[in-house]
């Protein structure tokens, strides 16, 4: 009986520590942030202004355009993306391919590179006088250079395209596991009754997989929604805000800007709201039915 | 019931990570907590080449007459200043934040103005006469003095030579002329050289605050405050004029700050209308040496009032209200504040014209420089200085300028000049309260 309480003890100290510690780094913020997302001013000079903030943020044309600007990278991007590292997972999964190990390095790298570093070799790439336009017209697939940065449209695929690259192989990684865990007897016996590969792909490796796709969009809705180094880096928000995202416009609010620090946390916030709602509506979708 | 909980933990997960990413940043790291006695202070500047230059000529003329004082002078980038004098100034510990620190002339309201005790006054440090006039209205609140003027911002047309005599042109043909007339001849060097007549960022529109305040007009009111868009007759002719030289296919489009400069450095392009602070830059490429020339700005034509001199970026130097503040005061008022053989150093060894009046009879201001063809640059930019209107940057400078931004696309795109800058007048107005 003593014992037992003493286990418990030791149980709740070491309990304790992290619940402690995320109340202090976590929570805490969190509703700091929460109050002074209703308050407004210069810098230091903050007041209660109700919710003014609220509805400030959909009077502000700025904030639309980067809340659009967003989603349109959400809605291209995130599909293109797990696609393409379902495809590349599959692929390297297989196992008559030589080389294996080197592949599946070379896809992961780029999630290791710095994301600033990455975004800096983007911006010289797709530059105007760029590798990019140069060996396109190299190969008179475009007769005069396209100005990836200076122009609204190119500007956004560029940024699609960097983030792309730095984050297939993050999710490809979580397939390749999964993959590793379906029992090749299944695929045997799926043989055996006549599937061919395209069936067994979407009747065995797609259904198998749901749980991780799952995962795998939810980060990425977060992670995309948080966009900030690539276009800070490659583009700083332009041409003429067309590829700011909302992250970067609470940096705006809070340092380009004179600060409003109430404002920039009343953005914060809205970033909390989607995430929840896409997030519900993800797993209403994805989730298990039982 | 069972399947509840996970969902809510992983929103509520989700939304965690979220925050914490919002949540910004910690201030700088640790420098100096030096009390009032001890003799150690911190300045923070941008531009190895530059300011942090300046500064350690600064720090090195202090040093003969004062030994005991030792001073750190610490490079980060501008946004890295910004950023850190924001979070910690707003976070109320003034722990880890410099002595000295220097800001953007543009940005000095917002920061004067959001921490009004944060920064030690200088009023009767320095005297505010001896620097140009412009200067003045940045660095002071209600006609307190907070900053010491430093670099000027005066700017000129630096111009290729070669290429214009290529395309029938002298110097003397570029002298006091309007943009009209600038991208006339812009017109005949492309097609005379083939060489692009300056370059443009998009996403800076450092050349429409160039013309604006060459008209003695800014984008806020003289308040500093107020939005002025719609109605000002200087910014609409800036516009016009922007597009003018966009359409005339004389302008090589650049992505950054870098790649303009290697336009220059590469021969591309036939001028740039800049700030002065562009000379390290241009002479950072020897083999073009005796090619280059500087005329005056051009002008914008049809708005009365408006010269031939303007102001393009430009930075002082303010003390924060923390421990070691008599130190720092009173180093800056024995060097950047009367110091006329500073400034003939700077002059000679950094490229850096003040804005110290007493200086320009210095004889480092009178001299030739051979980079331009033995042509008295110093001596240009200081009187092209007295020239320049003083307006007020107020407190929104660059808030104003991202709706600018995007209302140039907008007029770029063909919508009409009148309804893109009203949009921009009722944006701004939203925005800015």
């Amino acid at each position: 009986m003593v014992s037992q309480r003493r286990i418990n003890i030791t149980g709740w100290l070491f309990i304790l520590v992290p619940v402690l510690a995320i109340s202090l780094f976590y929570f805490y913020p969190m509703i700091q942030a929460l109050i002074l997302s209703f308050k407004s001013g210069r810098g230091m000079n903050l007041d209660f202004v109700g919710f003014d903030n609220y509805i400030r943020l959909f009077q502000d044309s700025n904030f639309i355009t980067a809340v659009k600007n967003t989603f349109i990278y959400l809605i291209i991007q995130v599909p293109v993306m797990l696609v393409l590292a379902i495809f590349i997972a599959v692929l390297l999964n297989d196992d008559n391919l030589k080389f294996k190990g080197f592949f599946r390095t070379a896809i992961f790298l780029p999630t290791v590179t710095s994301l600033v570093a990455y975004s800096v070799v983007f911006k010289y790439m797709f530059g105007g006088d760029g590798i990019v336009n140069k060996m396109l017209m190299n190969f008179h697939l475009i007769s005069e250079p396209i100005q990836w940065i200076s122009d609204p449209f190119w500007a956004k695929v560029t940024i699609i395209i960097a983030i792309t690259w730095r984050f297939t192989g993050y999710n490809m990684i979580f397939y390749l596991s999964s993959l590793q865990n379906i029992d090749k007897s299944v695929y045997e016996a799926a043989r055996i009754d006549g599937a061919n590969a395209f069936t067994q792909f979407f009747k065995i490796t797609i259904p198998l997989l749901k749980p991780m796709i799952l995962f795998t969009t939810i980060t990425s809705t977060i992670g995309t929604l948080q966009l900030f180094d690539e276009v800070v880096n490659i583009t700083k928000g332009g041409p003429g805000n067309s590829t700011m995202s909302i992250s970067q416009y609470i940096y705006n609010l809070s340092f380009e800007y004179t600060p409003d620090f109430g404002y920039a946390a009343t953005v914060s916030y809205s970033i909390v709201v989607m995430v929840i709602i896409l997030t519900l509506i993800q797993n209403k979708i994805g989730g298990d039915k039982k | 019931m069972r399947n509840k909980l996970p969902k809510v933990l992983s929103v509520l997960l989700a939304s965690a990570v979220v925050l914490s990413a919002c949540s910004t940043g910690s201030g700088g790291e640790s420098s100096e907590g030096s009390s009032s006695d001890t003799k150690e202070i911190t300045v923070w500047a941008w531009d190895p080449a530059f300011n942090i230059a300046a500064m350690n000529k600064a720090k090195e003329a202090y040093a003969e007459t004062n030994p005991d004082l030792k001073i750190n002078v610490v490079e980060n980038a501008q946004a890295d200043v910004v950023q850190k004098l924001n979070t910690g100034l707003n976070s109320g510990s003034t722990k880890g934040l410099p002595n000295i620190v220097l800001i953007e002339d543009y940005r000095a309201q917002s920061f004067l103005q959001s921490y009004p005790d944060s920064f030690f006054e200088l009023t009767d440090v320095i005297d505010v006469a001896n620097f140009a006039d412009y200067k003045v209205g940045p660095t002071s609140v209600d006609g307190k003095q907070y900053g010491v003027p430093f670099d000027s911002g005066a700017t000129g047309m630096y111009v290729r030579t070669d290429y214009l005599e290529e395309a029938g042109y002298t110097l003397d043909d570029l002298q006091d002329i309007d943009w009209d007339k600038y991208i006339e001849i812009g017109k005949v060097v492309k097609e005379k050289t083939g060489k692009f007549m300056l370059t443009q960022d998009p996403n800076d529109l450092g050349i429409i605050r160039l013309m604006v305040q060459s008209a003695g007009s800014w984008y806020t009111t003289e308040d500093g405050e107020t939005p002025n868009i719609a109605n000002n007759e200087a910014m609409k002719a800036a516009f016009e004029t922007y597009k003018k030289l966009m359409d005339s296919g004389i302008v090589k489009v650049v992505s950054d700050w870098s790649q303009g400069v290697g336009a220059l450095n590469g021969g591309d392009v036939a001028s740039t209308p800049t700030g002065n602070w562009i000379t390290p830059s241009i002479k950072a490429e020897a083999s073009q040496s005796g090619k280059w020339a500087v005329a005056p700005t051009p002008k914008l034509s049809g708005i009365e009032g408006a010269v031939n001199a303007s102001n393009l970026g430009g930075s002082s130097w303010y003390v924060l209200n923390v421990d070691g503040k008599e130190a720092a005061a009173e180093f800056l008022a024995a060097t950047f504040g009367t110091d006329v053989d500073l400034y003939q150093t700077l002059n000679k060894e950094v490229g850096v014209i003040g804005t110290f009046k007493p200086a320009s009879e210095g004889e480092a201001y009178k001299a030739g420089d051979e980079y331009f063809q033995g042509q008295k640059v110093v001596s240009d930019f200081a009187a092209w200085t007295e020239e320049i209107p003083n307006v007020n940057y107020g407190l929104n400078t660059y808030a104003v300028e991202d709706i600018l931004v995007v209302a140039m696309q907008n007029y770029l795109g063909g919508k009409d000049i009148d309804s893109v800058l009203a949009d921009a007048q009722s944006q701004a107005d939203t925005q800015i309260r």
